[in-house]
């Protein structure tokens, strides 16, 4: 019976765990998701590259230097954030006028993908992407 | 401790064996995940991060659900299905749950028969189903793992692709969740069937799970 309780308090610590884990994934995937409209409505265009994933940057700045390029990408204004979610190394932002891809990396979320519209049964379709 | 090694040699080696391919498995799936992870442009990821991701629980729940599925229907359906000649099957004339004389339970037990079997009651019926009921309890359970660790693995993959995530609901209406099921469904039904049959005319010498080499082919029930 000791044995049964210890194995419920331990499942239960693992539960809460992972709980606030996804919690805090979650809310630090909508912060970055938001950063990003911030700094490409403040004007910021190298603060805005900061955060997007390598491979998104080299893309971005095929023709120009990612700062410039950014902005010129006419990404939504700063909206609110509709829903987030996080699963394993990816997750997915929706704002209220605008859907954000984000990638796992060793120093927090980065952006993969931005200025996203659906399309029916098929990949979103972004206007800032990587490759 | 010799002597407890060879009284339990099948579960140690088998559990043994078991981790050691497990351990396998989990660095030959943490190599595939991180091929893909570079795929989409995104860093390797650790052991640890690997073990604990619903990629790697999903693809071992699935397995784990199509081999106690297999041994549950194994144990329930041959209590009334026979094959002549195989030693997996009882002799062709005790189909079914046979007399609690022939199953030593209640006032027929032996002085060494289990507690349960002995007491009879609500006891002696479960205890009579417990093999049954535990194995179909572990499919159930790392069926359910299965679609849990499966539709987070599937929905990981979604994102990957620029798509939008699915719920619980929709993913056991998924394509996914049933060609995972499925094709561990078919190749556990076509070993115990092959099993059966193989073993009618096939011998292993010293094998508890075969006849002796010389049992004539149509001998049932018998084991070497």
């Amino acid at each position: 019976m000791i044995r049964l309780r210890c194995l419920t308090a331990a499942f239960l610590v693992w539960a809460v765990a992972g709980c606030s884990s996804v919690g805090d994934r979650e809310a630090a995937a909508s912060e970055v998701a938001t950063r990003l409209h911030a700094a490409v409505d403040a004007g910021d265009g190298a603060a805005a590259c900061a955060i997007l994933a390598p491979g998104t940057v080299e893309s971005v700045a095929e023709d120009e230097p990612c700062p410039e390029a950014i902005l010129d990408k006419d990404l939504p204004r700063p909206g609110t954030v509709v829903e987030t979610s996080v699963y394993g190394q990816w997750a997915q932002v929706k704002l209220s006028d605008d859907t954000v891809f984000l990638g796992a990396f060793p120093g927090g979320w980065r952006v993969v993908a931005a200025g996203c519209t659906p399309q029916a049964s098929r990949p979103y379709d972004c206007t800032v992407q990587g490759e | 401790m010799k002597r407890f090694v060879r009284d339990n040699a099948i579960g140690l080696v088998f559990g043994l064996l078991f981790l050691i391919v497990l351990i396998g498995q989990a660095f030959a799936g943490l190599a595939v995940f991180n091929e893909m992870q570079r795929g989409t442009g995104l860093p390797d990821v650790s052991f640890w991060r690997y073990v604990t991701s619903a990629s790697f629980g999903a693809d071992v729940a699935e397995n784990w659900q199509s081999e106690y599925l297999q041994f549950f229907l194994f144990i329930m359906l041959t209590v009334w299905l026979l094959q002549k000649g195989s030693p997996e099957s009882k002799a062709l004339d005790k189909p079914g749950r046979e007399t609690d004389e022939e199953q030593k339970i209640g006032r027929f037990a032996d002085d060494d028969s289990p507690k349960w079997a002995r007491t009879g009651g609500w006891r002696t019926r479960i205890f009579s189903s417990s093999l049954g009921l535990v194995m179909g309890l572990i499919f159930l359970g790392s069926w359910f793992a299965q679609s849990v660790a499966g539709v987070a693995a599937f929905n990981e993959e979604q994102l990957s692709e620029l798509q939008d995530p699915v719920s619980w609901g929709q993913y056991l209406l998924a394509a996914d969740f049933w060609d995972r099921t499925l094709q561990n469904w078919q190749s556990e039904l076509l070993a115990v069937a092959s099993m059966a049959i193989l073993a009618i005319y096939l011998r292993q010498r010293g094998s508890s799970q075969s006849k002796p080499v010389g049992a004539p082919h149509d001998a049932t029930g018998v084991e070497g």
